[in-house]
């Protein structure tokens, strides 16, 4: 089993005007290629610190990331971002597209950041999510769960090692929920996307395969 | 893309910001404009074949009238060794092309020093009578054309003479005509040029007509004398600069940081997405680029938009900008968009991409 993310000791206490809230207290965690996990857990339990420092958009206070093999311990911002870009797709609960461009040019912009060319590839990548009738389309002119699923396109175009998905179906009713989760079910099942999903929703994770379970900064079970 | 859909979503913004750069650019190449106006007067005085200029005493002040009985002045300062010639010039204020013009009474004989042979580009020079000689710009403010007649002083005036603009005045008609019509009984003038017999002759000659108890200064003189006129005008001019960069640099400065902060979150967004710090800091300064080209844009249109309308106005003006002041005028507002630009490109490639996203 090929191990894609994995967290030694992750400690992250977060320090704003002399206060300082622990948010995880030594948390191991490993997912291997091919993977669909969900973290489950209470509001304010961690998971969002989990996934910014799995994702490497900040860095623990103590332990380490180790992805794609590679330890992440100590990298500067540059080297954080080239890893980022080569193995991570991000996807938000809310307002994850920029609103002045379209749901094409959201999706494309993934890969023109990372200087790859475009070509049908956004094009594609949205009708893959059954979007392709409103590629044209800015975000406020999709339905929430419509905006979820261009994110969940843009964070696939670039075809990351890891999807990292923080509450994706949060603010969305059952229905588009369903046919969010499906459509990530489905990005696994056929293509053998490796998923870390995090929600505090049983249900929810219950799509998983495996779900770790979290609380006050620790793993509980899973 | 990105940084021109950033920018179209918000134009009234954009459009004050736009016009702020374009505003600045503009007024500092009109004022350029305007400077053009004393050296063209400069280089029609400096374009007489003569070295001094005779006023009297106290003078110069209102170059008008007949202050100087003419021959005698003239035999006085022929007596002067050295000189090769005085030329009486009795000034007179004449309403042309709907504007006052300093209309030039001459001695027809004296053309040639007012004028070399390839500057009569129609007619003939003047002869003597109610005869009027003008400079191609007069001719075309006022839809003057050569045999046209034009009533003035009680006299009616016919075109005789186009010279190219370049000479000394735009308006010449015989000396002893205009005396008459300002009802003088023998010949005046306002005041004289005076050749001398070659550059070491100026300065004695300059002494010996101070002597006789009249003012006197050198076409040098005079011509330096504009030069720091200019100078002041330049100095005004690089007051104008920094006010017009600052205002540049504090809207662009107020624009482009106003733009980062309400994007907050979606700067985080860029970062979770793939972007780098470089990429976030180039992203802001394209936005400030395309407001900065679009202003200095707007500036040129400005600009000519407003020789346009002044020179409408005012035919007889100079507006002259050279090139070289356009590409200056960009690069200053340039310099002002970058100064304006650094920090909040800065601030936004440095924010912390986990507080951003925690932003909302
Ligand atoms: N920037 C921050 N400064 C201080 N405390 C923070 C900050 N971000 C998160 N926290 C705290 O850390 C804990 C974990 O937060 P988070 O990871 O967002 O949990 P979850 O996503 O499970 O709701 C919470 O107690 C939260 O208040
Ligand atoms: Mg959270």
């Amino acid at each position: 089993m090929h191990i894609i993310v994995e967290t030694r000791g992750l400690v992250k206490v977060y320090r704003s005007d002399g206060v300082a809230t622990p948010a995880l207290g030594g948390l191991d965690v490993a997912v291997a290629a091919g993977e669909f996990v969900s973290v489950m857990g209470p509001s304010g339990c961690g998971k969002s610190t989990l996934l910014y420092l799995v994702g490497l958009l900040d860095t623990p206070t103590e332990g380490t990331v180790m992805l794609a093999g590679a330890d992440t311990r100590g990298l500067s911002d540059r080297e954080r971002t080239r890893l980022r870009r080569e193995h991570i797709g991000l996807v938000f609960q809310r307002f994850n597209l920029l609103p002045t461009i379209s749901a094409e040019e959201n999706v494309a912009l993934a890969l023109r950041l990372r200087r790859r060319p475009v070509g049908a590839a956004a094009r594609e990548m949205l009708a893959a999510v059954g979007l392709q009738d409103k590629r044209r389309r800015r975000p406020e002119e999709l339905s929430v769960g419509e905006q979820q699923r261009v994110a969940i396109a843009r964070a696939l175009v670039t075809r990351p090692a890891v999807l990292l998905a923080d509450e994706p179906t949060g603010n969305l009713d059952s229905e588009s929920s369903d046919r969010v989760l499906d459509l990530v079910a489905r990005f696994h099942r056929e293509a053998g996307q490796t998923v870390l999903l995090i929600t505090h929703n049983d249900q929810v994770a219950a799509r998983a395969e495996r779900i770790v379970r979290m609380r006050d900064g620790r793993i509980i079970a899973g | 893309m990105l940084p021109l859909a950033n920018i179209l979503a918000r134009k009234v913004r954009t459009t004050v910001a736009v016009l702020a750069v374009g505003v600045g650019v503009a007024l500092f190449l009109v004022l350029v404009g305007l400077t053009s106006m004393l050296r063209e007067i400069a280089d029609r005085t400096t374009n007489v074949d003569a070295h001094i200029m005779v006023m009297p005493a106290g003078g110069p002040a209102l170059l008008l009238g007949g202050g100087l009985p003419a021959d005698k002045i003239e035999a006085r300062l022929r007596a002067i060794p050295g000189v090769a010639a005085a030329i009486p010039v009795l000034c007179w204020s004449l309403n042309m092309a709907g504007r006052d013009q300093n209309a030039f009474g001459i001695r027809p004989e004296d053309w040639p020093y007012f004028a070399g042979p390839d500057r009569l580009v129609e007619g003939r020079p003047l002869a003597g009578g109610a005869e009027m000689l003008i400079d191609t710009r007069l001719a075309r403010a006022g839809g003057l054309r050569l045999g046209d007649t034009v009533e003035r002083l009680d006299r009616r005036f016919t075109v005789v003479g186009i010279a190219r603009e370049g000479v000394a005045g735009r308006v010449f008609i015989p000396i002893d005509t205009l005396s008459e019509c300002l009802q003088n009984d023998s010949r005046r003038a306002t005041f004289f040029y005076v050749k001398t017999a070659g550059p070491a002759a100026v300065e004695p000659v300059r002494e010996a007509i101070a002597n006789l108890r009249l003012t006197a200064f050198t076409l040098d003189e005079y011509y330096a004398k504009l030069a720091n006129l200019l100078g002041d005008m330049n100095r005004v001019i690089g007051a104008v600069v920094v006010v017009a960069g600052f205002v540049c640099f504090l809207v662009i400065l107020l624009t482009v940081f106003t733009m980062v902060v309400e994007r907050t979150r979606q700067i985080g967004i860029l970062r979770g997405i793939g972007a780098s710090r470089l990429q976030v800091f180039g992203l802001v300064l394209a936005e400030a680029g395309i407001i900065l080209a679009a202003g200095i844009l707007a500036g040129f249109l400005l600009t000519l938009a407003a020789r346009a309308i002044i020179l409408h106005v005012q035919p007889l003006w100079t507006i002259d900008i050279p090139a070289v002041r356009f590409a200056y005028a960009a690069a200053l507002a340039t310099l002002g968009t970058l100064l304006g630009a650094l920090y909040p490109a800065l601030r936004a490639a440095g924010q912390n991409p986990v507080e951003s996203l925690r932003y909302e």
